[in-house]
C-alpha cells in the first residue's frame, strides 16, 4: 500500500526533509551470509561487451547527420567580454550554427573562472568545429581574480553562509584536557578524470528530445533538461546504457547538454557535444581544496574532551560547501565540539561531488590529528580510537540502524600488529611504518526507486528499471538480487537499464546509494513476480501457496515435490508475469551510516622523499554484501584513487592569472598500475537488520575515505615527520622530514615529544 | 590523401586529410569504436592498438604513417583468452580503458608468455585506469599466463 | 598539410625548412601540431631516412663504443645488452611503454620542455616573451641550474645518460659532442638546441664505460618525467655526471661539489636535496 510520509533524504551527506510516497517494505530480510546467488562472487553480466569494445558508450553513439559541437571557453579566470564576432566561425568550412552568450543561459559574457563556456559552434566534424573556434574574435577586459581562500573568507566571498555546528562547550572541553593538540592541515584540488569525458548527444523528433549522455542520474538529467527547456518531462528521453566513469562529477546535465540541445534544435540535426580532456580538467568539477585548522583536547587516559575545527572549502566560482567537518561531528564520542565551515567563492572552476566529498578531506585532518594526539599521550592509536567509540549518533542522539566499527577494529588487529615487524625492516635511508585511520560516511540510500520484473514463458526473467551502471557493477548486483528471489541462476536474468523511456524512476548513482536504493526495489519486484508464479503453480498442482517456493530453477513444495519453472511459465504462452517493486522507507528515528578502518604500510626514503605504499588492509562495514568480487573491486578502486589523492594528484593554478596549469594527464598524475600496493579487503557482511528488505548499504565511497590519513599516519610512524598537506609530494615529504629533524635537535635527548 | 590500411587482417582504403590520426580513422571511418579516445594526446593509453604487434597510441599516430603495417584493434582480439580472463578476474569497472588494456596485455603475453609481476607493471604502466582495476588487471594477465604455462606442461 | 615519405637522409634534408617539419615517432610532434605550438605545411616522414639499430664499432676493447641510429626507439635501447646501463635504465624509466616504442632516440634528444607555461602558450621567455612565468608562478617541477632567464626543465632521461656517457652526434651537417647540441636560451635566440632547420641527427656514437648508472626521482613509479635524473659513467680517464629535469637543457655536472652552484627557486629547493642524494648514490655505485 502506498503511504505518505515526511522523511529525511540524504545524498552525499546533504539532508533535505520532504514528503514522500513510499510503499510498504513487506519482505523479511534474507538470512545473513552467502545465499544461493547473493553474497557469492559474480562476474559482470556485461563484462564481455565492455572487454570486447562492443559496449556502446555515449562517446560511441553515431546518429545519421550528426553534427559536432565545440565550445569556446574563457581563457581568463575573471573577465568581461568586450566584443565577440562569430561571423568568421560561421563562414568556416562545415560550420552549421553558432551560439553566443545570452542565447542560452549556460553561455556567459562575464566568466568567473577559466573554462567557463562563452560560445559554441556546430560543424560536420569535430575537427571543423574546433578549427572554427580559432576564428572567433573575442575581446576581453581582464579583471583581477580572487584566488586565495583565506582572503575570500576575510572578504566575505562565500558560495553560501558559513555553516556552524556546536555541541557542548569547546572552551570548557579544552580546559578539562590534559593535552591539547592544534594543527593546520591542507588538502589540494583533485580532478575526477573519468576516462569517458563529459558528453551528450541531443536529437529532436518533433517536440521530443532524446539525450544520450554519460551520466550518473538519468532522471535528474531528464527533469533538469525538461525544466530548463520548458518541456513536459516525458518529452525528454534520457539514455545511458554504458557509462565511462563519473565519481560524482556526472550528477547533472552540465553545460554540454544544453549546448547540444540548442544547436540540435537550430540545425534540425543531432548534435554531439563532447568535452576534450583539457576541458574535462577545467570545467567539469573537482574535489575542492581545503584548509583545516583543528584542535583536539584529551585527558591523559585518551578520553576526548574537545574537538574544534575551522574549515575553509575553496569551492570555486560556483558549487557547494561540502561537510568537511562531518567526520569531526560523527566519528568519535566527544561532548564538546565546535565546527565552522566556510565555502569560499573564488575565481576558480566550480567544485563537484567527488567520491565522499568533504569526508575524504575532513578524515585526513581528523585522523592525522588523532595520531598526533596519540603520540603526545603515548597511547596506541587503535586504542585511542576504541576509547572514544560512539555508540549512538552524536549529532541528534539517534541509535544507529547498525554499526560494526568495533568489529572492524577487531579485524584490523592482525594488520596493526605487523607494525613492529614492518618497522624492523627499515634499512638505510628507507624507513618503514604502519598507520591506520577510521571512516564514517552515509550510504543508506532511500526511496523512491522502482523496478519491474518480467518473467516469460521460457522461465527467464528481465529486471527493468531506468537506473544506470556507472561502472560499479550495479547491473550485475541487480541480476543477482532478482535471481536469488526467483530461484534462478544469474544467467537467466537480464537487466534492462539506462533508458528513461524503458523503465520506472530509479535512484541517482551517487552517495553510495545504488545498491541500498535500487536493490530493495528489485527484490520487491522479483518477490511480486515470484508470488504470482507460486499462485499459478498452486492452482496447477492443487497445493497451498504457502508450501511452495522457488529454488534452483524449480518450483519446490515443502513435501519434496519439485517441478521445473518452465512447466508453469510454459503455460503462459505469450503471457507474462509482471512484478512490480518499490524501495520502502528508511528506518524511522535511526541513523544509517557506513564504517570502516584501513591499515597502511609504507616505506619512505628519507633522503629523496620518495614514499612507497606497500600494503593496505581495508576493513569495512557496509551491511550485507551482494557480490564479494565486485565489492572488492570497489574497495581497490577507492583505495587507488585515495593513493593518487595522497601522493601524486594535484590541480595547479597560476597564482597570477588563475589559469589552470594541469590540464593534461602528463601534468596531472593519476596512479598507474606500478603505484598499486598489495590490497587486502575484508567486509563484515552483516546485514543491517533495520534497513530495507536487504540490509545492504553502499560501498562506492567508504573505501577512499580513510586512505590518505592511514598513509600519512604510517609515514609518521616510519619517520616521525608530520605530513599535514596533500599531496605528499617529494617537496612536502622532505619539508616534513626537515621539520622533524629540527624539532629533534631542539628537544633535549630523552625528553617526551610534548 | 588516400591510404591503404591493414586492420585485423582486412584491407581498407580510406581517404582522409593528412593530419588525421589512426584513432579517428578507425572510429569515424571504419566504425571500429572499440578503440577509445580518452585524452587524445598520448597520455592515457585508452586508444592503444597494435602496429605489427607493438602497442601503439592510435590517438597520436598519424594514419598516413602506418601504411604497410598491420593494425590490430580490440575487435581483432575479440576471442583472445585475455578477454575472458578480464571478465573472470573482474579486471574492469567502467570498461572505457579496457580495450586498450587488453591490447597492451595481449602484446605482453605474446612477447613474454609468463611475465613476472614487475614485467606486467612495467608493460602496463601506460594504460591508465581511473576506476582502479589495476590489481585485477594484473590478476587477469597472470591467469592467462598461468593457463598457457599449464598447457605447455601438459 | 601534406606528407612526404623521405627515402633517404639527403632527400629529407633537402625537403626540410620552409614550413616543412621532420616527423619521426611523432610522440612529441603530433600533439604540438594539434595545439598549434608547431605549425607545418608539410611533414617529412623520416622512418626510411634515418638509420635505425645498434651496432658495435667492433673494436671489442674497453675503449670501444657503440653506434646508435637516430631512428632507434627507446624500447629497443631499453632491452639491448650492448647499450650501457645508464642509457638502458634511462630509457626503461622514460615515458610509457607505448611512447617508448614509438619515440626515437633522435627525437627524444630534441623534445621540448614539459613546462606548463610553455605548453599552454603563455607568452613566456622561451616563446619569445620578456619573462619566465614559472619563476614567479608555479615552478615545482622546474630548474635549479641555468634558470635565470627561463626556469624550464629538460625532460629527457636518455639525454642526461648520453651526456654522462660522452656521446657524439653525427648529423646531416657535421659531427659534434652531444653537449654542443644544447644551449641555454638567450635574448637573441630562444632555442635550446643548436640544430639548423634542415639538419637531422643521424647517428649517436656512445663510448662504452667501465660502469654507468641512471637514477631517477619522479612523482609516480612509472610514466612520469624526471623531477631529478642523475646519470653517472666511469671511464678509465675519470667519471662524468649529468642531470635530467634540473635545467632548461641536460646538465653536465662537474662533480658532486658543483651542486653547490645550484640556484634553486623557492619551489625547487627540494630538487637540490634530491640531486645531492642521488649523485652520492650514483657515484657510490660506480665504485
Amino acid at each position: 500500500m502506498a503511504r505518505l510520509i515526511r522523511t529525511e533524504k540524504e545524498v552525499e551527506g546533504r539532508y533535505t526533509e520532504q514528503w514522500i510516497v513510499v510503499e510498504e517494505d513487506a519482505l523479511d530480510q534474507w538470512p545473513a551470509g552467502p545465499l544461493e546467488v547473493v553474497g557469492r562472487d559474480a562476474t559482470r553480466t556485461d563484462g564481455l561487451e565492455r572487454a570486447r569494445g562492443e559496449a556502446r558508450y555515449t562517446a560511441d553513439i553515431q546518429l545519421p547527420g550528426m553534427l559536432h559541437a565545440a565550445v569556446l571557453r574563457s581563457p581568463h579566470a575573471r573577465a568581461r567580454l568586450t566584443s565577440l564576432d562569430l561571423a568568421p566561425a560561421l563562414a568556416a568550412p562545415g560550420v552549421r550554427a553558432a551560439l553566443s552568450p545570452g542565447e542560452i543561459e549556460q553561455l556567459t559574457r562575464e566568466p568567473g573562472y577559466m573554462g567557463a563556456p562563452v560560445a559554441a559552434v556546430a560543424a560536420d566534424t569535430f575537427r571543423e568545429a574546433r578549427a572554427a573556434l580559432e576564428l572567433i574574435d573575442a575581446g576581453w577586459e581582464e579583471l583581477e581574480p580572487l584566488l586565495d581562500p583565506d582572503e575570500a573568507v576575510a572578504r566575505g566571498s562565500f558560495v553560501s553562509d558559513p555553516s556552524r555546528y556546536e555541541r557542548g562547550d569547546l572552551e570548557r572541553g579544552l580546559a578539562e584536557a590534559d593535552v591539547v593538540v592544534e594543527a593546520e592541515y591542507r588538502t589540494q584540488t583533485v580532478l575526477h578524470n573519468s576516462m569517458e569525458s563529459h558528453q551528450a548527444v541531443c536529437a529532436w523528433e518533433g517536440d521530443s528530445l532524446t539525450v544520450y549522455i554519460s551520466t550518473q542520474y538519468i532522471w535528474g538529467v531528464r527533469d533538469d533538461v525538461a525544466d530548463q527547456l520548458g518541456l513536459p518531462p516525458d518529452k525528454v528521453r534520457v539514455v545511458c546504457n554504458f557509462m565511462g566513469g563519473g565519481f560524482g562529477s556526472k550528477n547533472g546535465p552540465g553545460d554540454y547538454t544544453f549546448i547540444a540541445a540548442e544547436l540540435a534544435r537550430r540545425t534540425g540535426r543531432p548534435v554531439r557535444c563532447a568535452l576534450t580532456r583539457r576541458e574535462e580538467n577545467l570545467a567539469t568539477g573537482n574535489r575542492n581544496a581545503t584548509i583545516q585548522r583543528l584542535k583536539v583536547g584529551a585527558r591523559s587516559d585518551g578520553t576526548l574532551t574537545a574537538l574544534g575545527g575551522d574549515f575553509v572549502n575553496a569551492v570555486g566560482f560556483r558549487g557547494w560547501s561540502p561537510s568537511t567537518g562531518g567526520p569531526m561531528q560523527m566519528l568519535y564520542a566527544c561532548d564538546n565540539v565546535r565546527i565552522v565551515e566556510h565555502g569560499a567563492k573564488l575565481n576558480t572552476p566550480p567544485n563537484a561531488a567527488f567520491r565522499a566529498p568533504g569526508f575524504v578531506e575532513g578524515t585526513f585532518g581528523l585522523e592525522c590529528l588523532m595520531d598526533e594526539l596519540a603520540a603526545k599521550l603515548d597511547v596506541d592509536p587503535l586504542e585511542l580510537r576504541r576509547r572514544n567509540y560512539a555508540h549512538s549518533d552524536l549529532v541528534d542522539g539517534r541509535p544507529f540502524s547498525s554499526k560494526n566499527l568495533a568489529e572492524c577494529y577487531r579485524r584490523a588487529e592482525p594488520h596493526w600488529e605487523r607494525r613492529k615487524e614492518v618497522q624492523a625492516r627499515s634499512e638505510g635511508s628507507w624507513k618503514r611504518g604502519v598507520g591506520l585511520a577510521s571512516q564514517v560516511w552515509y550510504g543508506g540510500g532511500g526511496p523512491p526507486s522502482y523496478a519491474w520484473v518480467r518473467v516469460g514463458s521460457d522461465g527467464h526473467a528481465a529486471v527493468i528499471t531506468a537506473m544506470q551502471d556507472i561502472g560499479t557493477g550495479s547491473r550485475t548486483a541487480m541480476a543477482q538480487i532478482a535471481a536469488e528471489e526467483l530461484g534462478l541462476s544469474v544467467d537467466r536474468v537480464e537487466v534492462s537499464l539506462g533508458d528513461s523511456a524503458r523503465g520506472p524512476f530509479a535512484s541517482i548513482s551517487a552517495g553510495s546509494s545504488t545498491i541500498p536504493s535500487m536493490g530493495p526495489a528489485v527484490r520487491a519486484a522479483a518477490a511480486d513476480a515470484a508470488s504470482q508464479i507460486i499462485e499459478i503453480a498452486a492452482q496447477r498442482y492443487h497445493l497451498e501457496e504457502r508450501v511452495l517456493s522457488l529454488k534452483s530453477g524449480h518450483i519446490v513444495s515443502a513435501d519434496g515435490g519439485s517441478w521445473p519453472l518452465e512447466e508453469i511459465t510454459g503455460l503462459l504462452g505469450d503471457g507474462q508475469i509482471l512484478g512490480k517493486g518499490a524501495r520502502g522507507p528508511n528506518p524511522a528515528g535511526m541513523r544509517t551510516l557506513t564504517f570502516g578502518v584501513q591499515v597502511a604500510e609504507v616505506a619512505v626514503d628519507v633522503e629523496t622523499g620518495e614514499v612507497r605504499v606497500d600494503r593496505i588492509a581495508a576493513i569495512h562495514d557496509v551491511g550485507r554484501v551482494i557480490n564479494p568480487l565486485g565489492a572488492s573491486s570497489q574497495v581497490e578502486g577507492g583505495i587507488i584513487q585515495g593513493i593518487g589523492h595522497t601522493l601524486s594528484e594535484q590541480r595547479l593554478i597560476d597564482p597570477g592569472t588563475g589559469r589552470v596549469l594541469t590540464q593534461t594527464l602528463d601534468a596531472y598524475k593519476l596512479p598507474t598500475i606500478a603505484d598499486v600496493p598489495e590490497i587486502v579487503t575484508e567486509l563484515i557482511d552483516e546485514p543491517d537488520a533495520h534497513l530495507t528488505n536487504l540490509g545492504a548499504k553502499g560501498l562506492g565511497e567508504p573505501p577512499i575515505i580513510p586512505t590518505s590519513a592511514a598513509i600519512a599516519n604510517a609515514i609518521r610512524d616510519a619517520t616521525g615527520a608530520d605530513v599535514r598537506s596533500l599531496p605528499i609530494s617529494r617537496e612536502e615529504m622532505l619539508r616534513a622530514l626537515r621539520e622533524a629533524r629540527e624539532r629533534e635537535r631542539r628537544a633535549p635527548v630523552g625528553a617526551a615529544a610534548s | 590523401m588516400p591510404e591503404q590500411l591493414k586492420v585485423n587482417g582486412g584491407a581498407y582504403q580510406v581517404d582522409v586529410p593528412v593530419g588525421w590520426t589512426l584513432a579517428e580513422t578507425l572510429r569515424d571511418e571504419l566504425g571500429l569504436t572499440g578503440t577509445k579516445i580518452a585524452c587524445g594526446e598520448g597520455h592515457c593509453g585508452a586508444c592503444t592498438v597494435q602496429l605489427d604487434g607493438v602497442p601503439t597510441l592510435a590517438c597520436i599516430t598519424l594514419v598516413h604513417t602506418v601504411s604497410g603495417r598491420e593494425v590490430t584493434t580490440i575487435e581483432g582480439l575479440r576471442h583472445h583468452p585475455l578477454v575472458d580472463a578480464f571478465v573472470r578476474a573482474d579486471a574492469l569497472q567502467c570498461g572505457f580503458c579496457t580495450p586498450g588494456q587488453i591490447v597492451s596485455a595481449a602484446a605482453l603475453v605474446e612477447a613474454s608468455p609468463r611475465p613476472s609481476r614487475d614485467e606486467i607493471r612495467h608493460a602496463m604502466a601506460g594504460n591508465l585506469c581511473r576506476c582502479g582495476a589495476y590489481p585485477k588487471i594484473e590478476e587477469a594477465i597472470e591467469m592467462v599466463s598461468r593457463h598457457s604455462a599449464s598447457e605447455e606442461a601438459s | 598539410m601534406e606528407l612526404l615519405r623521405a627515402e633517404s637522409a639527403e632527400a629529407a634534408r633537402a625537403a626540410l625548412g620552409n614550413g616543412s617539419v621532420a616527423l619521426a615517432g611523432g610522440t612529441e610532434l603530433v600533439p604540438l601540431l594539434r595545439d598549434g605550438i608547431v605549425r607545418a605545411e608539410r611533414l617529412v616522414e623520416l622512418r626510411s631516412a634515418v638509420p635505425r639499430g645498434i651496432s658495435d664499432t667492433g673494436v671489442g676493447s674497453a675503449s670501444s663504443s657503440i653506434v646508435i641510429g637516430a631512428g632507434t626507439s627507446l624500447a629497443e635501447l631499453e632491452v639491448d645488452p650492448q647499450v650501457p646501463d645508464a642509457l638502458r635504465e634511462a630509457c626503461r624509466l622514460a615515458a610509457s611503454p607505448q611512447l617508448r616504442s614509438a619515440g626515437t632516440i633522435g627525437g627524444n634528444l630534441l623534445q621540448a620542455t614539459r613546462c606548463w607555461y610553455w605548453r599552454l602558450e603563455f607568452p613566456c621567455y622561451l616563446h619569445g616573451g620578456d619573462r619566465c612565468h614559472a619563476r614567479e608562478g608555479v615552478h615545482s617541477e622546474h630548474a635549479i641550474f641555468g634558470n635565470e632567464r627561463c626556469a624550464s626543465a629538460h625532460p629527457s632521461d636518455p639525454a642526461a645518460a648520453l651526456v654522462a656517457l660522452g656521446a657524439r652526434l653525427q648529423t646531416t651537417h657535421r659531427e659534434l659532442p652531444l653537449t654542443d647540441l644544447y644551449r641555454l636560451p638567450t635574448d637573441d635566440d630562444r632555442n635550446v638546441t643548436a640544430l639548423a632547420p634542415d639538419e637531422l641527427i643521424l647517428e649517436l656514437d656512445v663510448p662504452s664505460p667501465q660502469r654507468s648508472v641512471y637514477l631517477k626521482a619522479m612523482d609516480r613509479r612509472r610514466w612520469a618525467f624526471p623531477l631529478v635524473g642523475v646519470a653517472a659513467a666511469r671511464f678509465a680517464e675519470g667519471s662524468r655526471l649529468a642531470l635530467a629535469g634540473v635545467a632548461p637543457i641536460p646538465w653536465a655536472l662537474d662533480g658532486e661539489g658543483a651542486l653547490d652552484q645550484a640556484t634553486p627557486l623557492p619551489g625547487t629547493a627540494y630538487k637540490a636535496e634530491i640531486a645531492r642524494a642521488l649523485v652520492r648514490r650514483a657515484l657510490a655505485s660506480l665504485q
